[in-house]
């Protein structure tokens, strides 16, 4: 028997499948283990810090940040920096994110707002605060100066100085009209270097820039004007309900104008309006394009990782 | 062969009368659940089931349980982070409790049960191996306070309206630790403890 044996074939001798089965266990949880790391710190976007003079209202873990009302990311630490005189905000951002951390980002933290004549950010009564951005277009960078209020929304247009004696009932955001159409907005104002004007940045949507000629006369428009005259009586007159509450500045424009105001341009703001503008009438084609061409905000696209 | 068995449920110790022929199986002349001379392949299929326990039970303690969205603000907790809040609320005893069942000993059970497997062939430790499988099997049912756990996250996910609880990858990896540790004691024969090497490989 066991001569013959050595002439026959020999027979195999391998694992058991269904052992190589459990050993199939730590494989799966090794691979799952690995996808999570890879998830965390390969697909993870980047980290950026943001440095705010005050960071009232957010939350580690909690608050986020948010661009266009979306999740883009978390904040993951608050901490004091630079001596005590700023705060560091810590934030990862998702993936698909990633590019709005370049130069000339802005960054502001949105609090509930009740401004005369507008009330924002109510959401983040109940929701907390957040922090929102407005995407530059520079290189990548990680490190940022956070805004202390929500930038302006790049409305293509053109940006103009005002210099007043007063600063009246202006606010940030008060309408510039023209034959009360608002035509513009004030960005902010400021005392002048020698604290002799008010100087109010303003800007004007690039639709109506042609309205505003360096022979252009402005006045405000906030509040009401009452004059008591003896023959005509009492007369009371507001530019609208908005510049009631709000203020607000209005423009009027020559017959025979002259060249348009170009970026930068300077203007006295008058105190009251001058009987004769009423009267100007002038003529002048507008920057209109097809609705289709028109882009609402210039706000950089981002790219895709 | 040997003729003598004993049945690894109830411990009635029987013979079996001859060779038991393909595609049968051997049952308890009293309790009627199979009965096996050794547990085939118990040893490596222990190992493969605690070191796969053992790899993830650092995601069920690293990630987080639950992300409870209240009211726009979402939570993310981890099992340590409970534990911790609850020592701070006071709650010294349900914290030291949920410590011991969720972290202490399913890391002790899954050393152990490591321990053992590796080392069945070494002739030393053989004390060793027989006192770390007591305390295995002491602590076994304390590792079934999950199921609790779990209970609790179930009953705040009927909240509904208030608030949105979403599992965290901690529970899924969590609840595999809890099964496939489960699984390794169940698998581990425990009479591989006292067998030498020589006599392993008799019955394989």
């Amino acid at each position: 028997m066991s001569d013959q044996s050595h002439s026959l074939p020999r027979a195999k001798i391998q694992k058991d499948a269904l052992s190589l089965f459990f050993w199939a266990l730590p494989v799966a949880a090794a691979i799952m283990c690995g996808w999570f790391l890879l998830h965390d710190f390969v697909l993870a976007g980047p980290s950026i810090t943001i440095y705010f003079k005050d960071a009232q209202g957010l939350q580690v873990q909690n608050s986020m940040v948010k661009y266009r009302g979306v999740e883009i990311g978390t904040v993951e630490s608050l901490e004091l920096a630079h001596h005590g005189q700023d705060v560091a905000v810590r934030a990862s951002l998702h993936r698909s994110a990633a590019d709005v951390a370049r130069q000339g980002s802005i960054f502001w933290i949105v609090r509930p707002e009740l401004k005369v004549g507008a009330i924002s950010g109510l959401q983040t009564i109940v929701s907390g605060s957040y922090v929102a951005v407005q995407p530059g277009a520079g290189g990548p960078t990680n490190v940022f100066n956070g805004s202390t209020e929500e930038p302006p929304p790049p409305i293509p247009g053109i940006s103009i100085t005002l210099l007043s004696d007063d600063l009246g009932a202006i606010e940030p955001q008060s309408d510039i009209l023209y034959r009360g159409l608002k035509v513009g907005s004030v960005l902010n104002y400021r005392l002048d270097d020698n604290a002799r004007y008010i100087v109010v940045n303003a800007r004007i949507m690039q639709e109506y820039a042609p309205l505003v000629r360096v022979d252009s006369e402005f006045w405000n428009a906030g509040g009401i004007n009452a004059h008591l005259g003896l023959f005509s009586g009492l007369n009371i007159t507001a530019e609208s309900a908005q510049t009631l509450v709000a203020g607000g500045l209005a423009f009027a424009t020559p017959e025979k104008y002259g060249a348009p105001a170009t970026n930068g341009a300077v203007f006295f703001i008058n105190n009251k309006e001058d009987k004769t503008w009423d009267d100007w009438n002038p003529i002048i084609p507008l920057n209109t394009q097809p609705e289709s061409k028109k882009t609402k905000n210039e706000w950089p696209q981002l790219n895709a990782q | 062969m040997d003729k003598v068995v004993a049945c690894g449920t109830c411990g009635l110790v029987q013979e079996v009368d001859g060779e038991v022929p393909l595609g049968a199986v051997v049952k308890c002349a009293r309790c009627n659940f199979q009965i096996f001379h050794r547990r085939v392949d118990s040893g490596s299929r222990t190992l493969a089931f605690s070191l796969a326990a053992g790899i993830l039970y650092f995601p069920s303690n690293l990630y987080p349980i639950v992300t409870a969205e209240y009211q726009g603000q979402s939570v993310q907790t981890t099992i340590f982070q409970g534990i911790s809040s609850l020592w701070h609320d006071g709650q010294y005893f349900i914290g030291g409790l949920v410590f011991c069942t969720s972290l202490f000993t399913p890391a002790l059970k899954i050393l152990g049960l490591i321990f053992i497997t590796l080392t069945l062939n070494w002739p030393r430790f053989k004390k060793t191996r027989a006192w770390i499988y007591k305390i295995i099997r002491i602590i076994d049912p304390w590792n079934m306070l999950e199921v609790f756990l779990l209970a609790i996250c179930v009953s705040m996910v009927e909240m509904g309206e208030v608030a949105t609880v979403h599992p965290g990858r901690g529970v899924f990896s969590f609840a595999a630790v809890v099964v496939l540790t489960l699984c390794g004691t169940l698998t581990f024969d425990s009479r591989l403890l006292w067998d030498s090497a020589a006599e392993r490989k008799k019955y394989e």
